[in-house]
């Protein structure tokens, strides 16, 4: 199987779905946003380090390459919902 | 109009209609040196056989989309706006060029890499395979901001994606 598609797997068992309009990767439940760019470039171990990453759960927390601005955070959160 | 009260889009949009004439330049560049350099391939085909070259400047929406999709939030409110410009794309000119049957791919590509030896090759594969042939870079003699990009690519394969393109990326208004 290729990369992408365990990653792909990983983040599905995980309960991820898929945003086409930001191009991300989130969970309501955990509040956790994984951008396309970093789940292509990190391996599949971080990836799923940062799934069990325990971060209460109250706010967003955002994995991208590059910290977004607050500004860009709050319009992916408002587009999410 | 006060430049702070201009948005990003605003300002691209104005970037992209300053850069046209570059633009346009280094399509026409591009395409006549690709033809040029396929001559001694097109003059000798068989009568089954048939080599196409297309090219087409990006449109005005389509640039800012491509560059919007480009960033990693998907808008343009990460940065400071000045740090936004459309010459970060690298296919603001796009010439491509379909050959059946596809066993052509190999000598098209190779005579074009060596016309145009600097540029960056980034091959779209599927599974391990590659599609089409596909490279960016400048054409100095018309532009050293607009990159331009050629592909290679078999005939049913970009016939295939012309179609995909229209129906899926951008499909046309639904008249009642």
């Amino acid at each position: 199987m290729k990369t992408l598609d365990v990653k792909q797997n990983i983040l599905d068992d995980a309960g991820f779905a898929y945003n086409f309009d930001r191009m991300v990767y989130f969970n309501r439940k955990s509040r956790k946003i994984f951008s396309v760019e970093f789940v292509d470039d990190q391996p599949e171990e971080v990836l799923e380090r940062k799934i069990r990453e325990d971060t209460g759960g109250k706010e967003w927390k955002f994995y991208f390459n590059r910290e977004p601005s607050e500004l860009a955070k709050r319009e992916i959160e408002a587009t999410l919902g | 109009m006060a430049e702070a009260g201009r948005t990003v889009e605003d300002r691209l949009r104005e970037e992209y209609f300053t850069l046209l004439p570059e633009i346009c330049r280094v399509a026409d560049q591009l395409e006549a040196e690709i033809r040029y350099l396929l001559l001694p391939i097109s003059g000798r085909l068989h009568r089954y056989e048939s080599l196409a070259v297309e090219s087409r400047v990006k449109s005005c929406e389509s640039a800012l989309d491509k560059l919007r999709r480009h960033q990693e939030t998907r808008d343009f409110k990460d940065r400071p706006p000045e740090t936004y410009t459309l010459t970060s794309l690298n296919d603001l000119v796009g010439v491509r060029v379909l050959a059946f049957p596809r066993n052509w791919l190999v000598d098209i590509d190779r005579r074009l890499r060596s016309a145009f030896p600097n540029w960056t090759p980034d091959p779209v594969e599927d599974d391990g395979e590659v599609q089409a042939f596909k490279y960016h870079g400048y054409c100095a003699q018309a532009s050293l901001r607009v990159r331009g990009e050629y592909q290679v690519v078999s005939m049913l394969t970009g016939l295939f994606w012309k179609v995909e393109h229209a129906a899926i990326y951008k499909p046309a208004a639904r008249l009642a």
